[in-house]
Parts: C-alpha cells; structure tokens; sequence
C-alpha cells in the first residue's frame, strides 16, 4: 500500500525585517523585535512595505511554496518551477476579481476539475470536488508521487508515470529525465497506449476479465527515481499545440524563476491551455462538506478501507490471552507481586503489554494469570516424583564416612555441605543412617555383595532395565544403604554387569498423540493473535498520523484565516479598488 | 539443666511451596534491611520509620494475597511464616474485617493514642476531607487508606 501523503503544514510566511522568532521556555512561540525592543505572541506580518514586484496583492499564503511534487525525487532544482499546479491560472489574469479568487483559491483546482472523470482511481477526489470551492487545495497541497507506471508501448525508454493527483509525465529510463510535457513522438505513443487503456477498460467494464495489473513497479520507478535524484532534470520541451484536447495531454511550459524565490510571491506561469471555469461564487458549507470528502479520499486507499473491514476485531479474549503469553514469555515468576513484576519493566517493551488498555486489566490479568500458573506449577510438582533427600545425604555419605569419624565429629567437618545443612532431612534421621552406614562399612565385602545382588534382584524390571545407566538407577536403589556400602570400585562393574542381564524395558509409555495436537492447536492461536495485535497496533499507528495531520493542517489553515483577516483589516484608505488599481 | 535453645536450633524447617516464595521474601528482607541502614539526614523524627512501616505493610499483604486470595500457598506455610515473622498477623487479621481491607497499619486505628480519641487521617474517605486536601499520617507515611477510596 502506497504511504498516505503527509499533508504539510502551511508554512509561515517570513517575518519582517527586525523581527525574529522565539520559543518561550513553555513552549509558545513569540516574536521579539531587536530595534524597537518588542515582543509579540502574535506573528507580525509585513505590511508596511508592500513588495516591490508587481505582485497584485500582499503575498499569497503559505502553502504555496510547500506543493512540491516532493516524491518524483524531491528535486529542488525544479520544485519551484515546474509544478504544473503552478502554472494553470493565468488565463484570467486581467481579471481582477478572478485573479483575487485565484490568489485565495490557488487556481490550482482547474486542473482537476476537467480531467476527473478519465481516472479510475482518483476519481473519488475529483467527483466530490469538481465545481466547487477550490479554497481546500490552496491551503493544502498533499505530495505529489508516482503512482502508476505503464511502459508506453512502441517507445522504448519511454515510461508513462501516472502521479498519485492523477498528474501524469513521461521518464525516460536510459537518460533519466523526465517531461511534464510529452515530446512529439513520444505523444503518438502515448495517444496510442491511451486508446488501448480505453478499449481495455470498455471490456472490463463489459465483465471481460482483464489480464493487466495495475499496480506495478512503483517501488521500482521510485527507487529509480530517488537514485538519480541528482541528475534528474526537467528539460524544457515545446510541444506541439494543440495536439489533443483532452486535458491528459496539458502542456507545461517550464520557465526559470529563480530570481523569485526570495519574494515567496509565486508567479503563476501560463500555461498554453485555457483554464475551465472557476465557479465565481463560494458557499462555505459546500466548501467545507467538499473538503472533508476529499479529506476522506486523501487518507483512505481503497485496500485499506477494504482492510479495516475485513480486518478480524481482537477480541477481549485474545488481548488477555496475548498478555498472559507476555508473562509467559519473560519468564515472570507468578509468585511475584504485581508492582515487583512491574518494577522490574521487562514487560514494556513488548507490544503486547498495550494489548490491554489499562492498568487495572492488566493487573487483573496478572492474577488471573497467576493463580492459573501456580495451580498448574503445582500440578507439575505433584506429577513430578519428589526428589528424595536422601539421595543426596546417602552420595555425601559415599564420598565422605570412613569409620574414623564419630556421627558429632563427622557433622562438625562437614557442616558446610548443603547436604547436611538441609532442613528437609531431620538431624536424628542424618544420624541414624550415618551410624548404620558405618556400621556395614566393617561387615565382610562377601555379605555386602550379596545384599546388593539381592537389592538389584527386588528392583521391578520397569524401573530397572537394559536401558538403565549407573546415572539413572531408580531412587528405590539409591536410597538403600545397601547400595553405598560397598566402595564404588567394586560396586560399579557388580551393578553394570547385572543391567547387561537384564531385558530391555516393556512398552508402556506410548507418545501421548493428543497432547502434541493440543500444543499445536495452541501454536496457531497464538501465532494468529499475535498477527492481530500488530495489525491492530498498525491501524492505531496510522490514526495517531492521520490526526496528527489533521492537526497540522487545521493551524496551518488557521493560521492562514488569521492572515487574510488582518490582510483584509489593512486595506489602506484608499480602499479595495484604489488598491487593486495600483497594482495594476 | 535443659538444653539451651538456640533460635537456629529451634526453628523447623519451613513447610512445602517455601522456595516458591522465598525469592520474593528475601527481595523484602534485603529493602528492609536497606531502610534500616538508609540515612537518616534531613528527615522529620516521625519519618524515619516510615520505610519500616511500609516494607511491613508490603510483605504482610503479599503473603495475605498469596494465601487468602490467590490461595497459593498451604495453610502449614502461612501458619510457618505467620509464627516466624514474616507476616504482621494483627494487621492480617484487621485485614479481613469489612472497612479495614486496604488498612495501612495497626497503629493508625489506636483510637486511645490520639488526643481526641480519632482515628488516623489516614483513615479518612477522600471525599470526606476538603477538595484538594493531601494527607500524609505521621505513623507511616499513609496518604489513605480508607476502603472507599
């Protein structure tokens, strides 16, 4: 989907001399004049000194300078002056009260008032616009970019490029430039390809499906594009008038006006093609209806209208759900309170912690959460077979008991080993085995053979089989003081050889299917909810920008209203007609 | 002569599901320790024990949460930590009285302390005091703890 055009701000028309701009330590911007020693919250306009082109009225506002077809590659070289929007309305320049409409209006919505209907997918500005105000794109002219792109067809380099406005120019690919104007031979072909379009289009429009896809390459000629962003150059070609009077094929004449810019007043080139109409009158509540229309258009691309309709809504469920898999995943300990777990920040970060809107949810959520969590670790604990501690005590015993140490004495030597400092194990138990230890270590090696043989023989063959190692002997064995009697020398290879005898273990634990259906089944969900959490987190992103647009534009056009009031409270006594003469 | 009985000799072992939570009660134990040792420069005489009072108040609620409301622990480790401390049983039991759920701690409700046989201010609904009125009680430090708020 092609980015959604920001909307520039208006940008402020230059101060007068003297004055400059500040930003007060709250964030208001004021005005401080250095010779007069003054300052002003209000912007101060220059009035006093009327410019000395002959411009017919106090500059035009603002946005003027801001509609640059900024994406055909941002070229300031021919910015200024090769914006066809610019040079449109010349047409009625000897008529003053048309030229003061153009000067508000922007004169630049002739453009789209005759071309709309041939465009299939601009079309939705021009419908609700044509006829109308024009006073919406004076004050906001969006980005131009390209668009479409259609290799013309028997003109090889040659590259029709369709502008997001519907504004189309022809790119050469081999020598990178560029016309607004179409030269001769390449016109033949394009008045061809046009005609093609058109029958295509007749046959779609019948139900015959067509095979060509629009939306091709626009990455491509824009990378293209900025890569030669340099080199990019607008030659000035004299085309053949009168070639078609179709508005598609308008002619720009393209002009040097450097020498201008410092004026900001923007001269309005001519172009060689009569302007339509421009409605004389202007009703504000059709003007504002049109604009909020063409406001609609501007931010909606039809994908993702369709979008926000298929889009499937996040459900509470699902926002729940994405949060607890937050916590899932940071490892959080459920057993932690809420403010620790916030404290320790490792959920911001996440996407997911916005999935719910607010801190009582989320707090919610974290204990519905935990109390499952701790019920299901508690499960898990239970299935789990507890891990005796006396498997621990009796390996201590194995390595270190000799019949040298009394049960005192050997205690106090080792009172370092987690294993006789835990408290699961009674002291009275921790003697008793001890003593009785000692005790076996003097019997005969004959008996303790024998004892363990006969430990080995009571063992069931599921816990001890041919797939059992000296690691994984089951804990019936190792918590038998039988088993550490003897010195592990000997006890090994006796154990080892005993396994060898044994058969392999009997099939009993069958791969549990359903459970792996199960983990994933939940593997999909999840992947499914995440996918919507970054839509939906998409969609906001994309609001926030729209607004923050809006916002823009609503004080940049503000601000421009402010400017024509006090434009309007400065006509000079001599009134509107003495002023309109001398300009003159 | 009886043994002697030392507090290391005569302390059980804690009951199952200790480790679950120990991590959290050593976090406490190491910020009480903090306050205790934190300096004492430039704070009122009152406020000295506020940390106290609130760490206090911190490791009593989470074990009340842990077994009252999240019921994640046994009764014989909420007796075991009751019995050894980690929890302010008065203030559990205060708890669990109706009006005294969020109470900040027992002494903000010892009526015969103050002079005019009040409760703390601490103990004021928000919108019973004046619009705009900040409260701080000089016990711990509470901004409020009635149960409406």
């Amino acid at each position: 989907m092609a980015d959604v055009p920001a909307r520039l701000p208006a940008p402020s028309p230059p101060l007068p001399a003297g004055w400059t701009e500040h930003t007060a330590p709250s964030g208001h911007v004021y005005y401080f004049n250095k010779e007069i020693k003054k300052s002003t919250y209000t912007r101060p306009v220059a009035i006093a000194t009327p410019p000395p082109a002959p411009a017919p009225l106090p500059p035009p506002p603002a946005s003027l300078p801001a509609r640059l077809p900024a994406s055909l590659g941002a070229n300031s070289s021919y910015a200024d002056h090769n914006d066809p929007l610019h040079q449109q309305d010349n047409s009625n320049a000897h008529d003053p009260k048309r030229k003061i409409e153009d000067l508000i209006f922007g004169g630049a919505q002739n453009l789209y008032n005759n071309r709309r209907p041939d465009h299939a997918r601009g079309g939705h500005q021009g419908g609700a616009r044509g006829g109308q105000n024009n006073f919406s794109d004076r004050t906001r002219q969006p980005k131009d970019r390209p668009k479409h792109r259609h290799d013309i067809p028997n003109c090889a380099p040659w590259i029709l490029v369709r502008t997001k406005l519907g504004r189309r120019f022809v790119w050469n690919k081999d020598t990178n430039e560029s016309f607004w104007k179409f030269p001769p031979d390449v016109m033949k072909a394009v008045v061809e390809f046009d005609r093609i379009e058109r029958e295509k289009r007749e046959r779609k429009e019948r139900g015959e499906p067509s095979d060509a896809e629009e939306d091709d390459a626009i990455a491509d000629i824009e990378s293209g594009l900025a890569a030669a962003e340099e080199d990019v150059e607008i030659v000035e070609v004299d085309g053949e008038e009168g070639m078609d009077e179709e508005e598609e094929y308008e002619e720009v004449e393209v002009t040097d006006d450097e020498g201008e810019e410092g004026s900001h007043a923007h001269k309005r080139q001519r172009t060689e093609e009569p302007t339509a109409e421009q409605p004389g009158e202007d009703d504000d509540l059709a003007w504002q209806l049109a604009q909020m229309e063409e406001m609609e258009g501007m931010e909606g691309d039809y994908a993702e209208e369709k979008f926000y309709e298929e889009e499937p809504p996040l459900s509470e469920e699902d926002c729940k759900a994405l949060f607890k898999e937050l916590l899932d995943d940071t490892h959080t300990n459920p057993y932690t309170p809420w403010d620790k777990v916030l404290e320790a920040g490792a959920l911001y970060n996440d996407d997911r912690y916005k999935a719910l809107a607010n801190m009582k949810a989320r707090k919610e959520c974290f204990d519905e959460w935990s109390r499952n969590k701790m019920v299901y670790l508690k499960e898990q604990k239970a299935r789990q077979q507890k891990l005796d501690p006396r498997i621990p005590y009796l390996a201590l015993l194995d390595r270190y008991a000799t019949p040298k140490l009394y049960w005192p004495e050997f205690r106090r030597k080792y009172k370092k080993e987690p294993e006789l400092k835990d408290g699961k194990l009674p002291d009275k138990e921790k003697e008793k085995l001890y003593r009785e230890h000692i005790k076996r270590i003097g019997m005969r090696s004959s008996e303790l053979k024998a004892d363990l043989t006969a430990l080995l023989k009571a063992q069931p063959l599921a816990a001890l089989n041919l797939a059992t190692t000296l690691d994984t002997l089951p804990a019936s064995i190792l918590t038998d003081l039988r088993y550490i009697s003897l010195s592990p020398l000997t006890r090994e290879p006796l154990v080892e050889t005993y396994i060898s005898t044994l058969p392999p273990a009997p099939e009993g634990a069958a791969a549990s299917a359903e459970e792996e259906v199960e983990a994933a089944k939940k593997r999909e969900e999840r992947t499914r909810r995440e996918k919507a959490l970054a839509e939906r987190e998409r969609r906001v992103q994309e609001e926030k920008r729209k607004q923050e647009r809006d916002l823009a534009y609503g004080k940049g056009r503000l601000r421009e209203e402010e400017m024509e009031i006090e434009r309007a409270m400065k006509v000079g006594k001599g009134g509107l007609k003495a002023h309109l003469g001398a300009e003159e | 002569m009886p043994p002697v009985r030392t507090a290391r000799a005569s302390k059980k072992a804690p009951p199952e599901g200790f480790d679950d939570i120990e991590d959290t009660l050593l976090e406490f134990a190491a910020a009480m320790k903090d306050a205790e040792n934190a300096s004492q420069d430039g704070k009122k005489k009152y406020e000295m024990t506020w940390p106290i009072f609130q760490i206090t108040h911190q490791r009593s609620r989470y074990i009340y949460d842990m077994y009252y409301e999240k019921e994640a622990i046994s009764k014989q480790l909420y007796d075991w930590l009751l019995k050894n401390g980690y929890a302010d049983a008065m203030l559990i039991a205060k708890w669990k009285k109706q009006g005294y759920e969020k109470l900040c701690c027992t002494r903000c409700i010892q009526t015969k302390e103050t002079n005019f046989r009040s409760t703390c201010i601490c103990r004021v609904p928000k919108e019973t005091l004046k619009e705009g009125q900040e409260v701080q009680c000089v016990n711990c430090g509470c901004r409020g703890c009635a149960s409406s708020d």
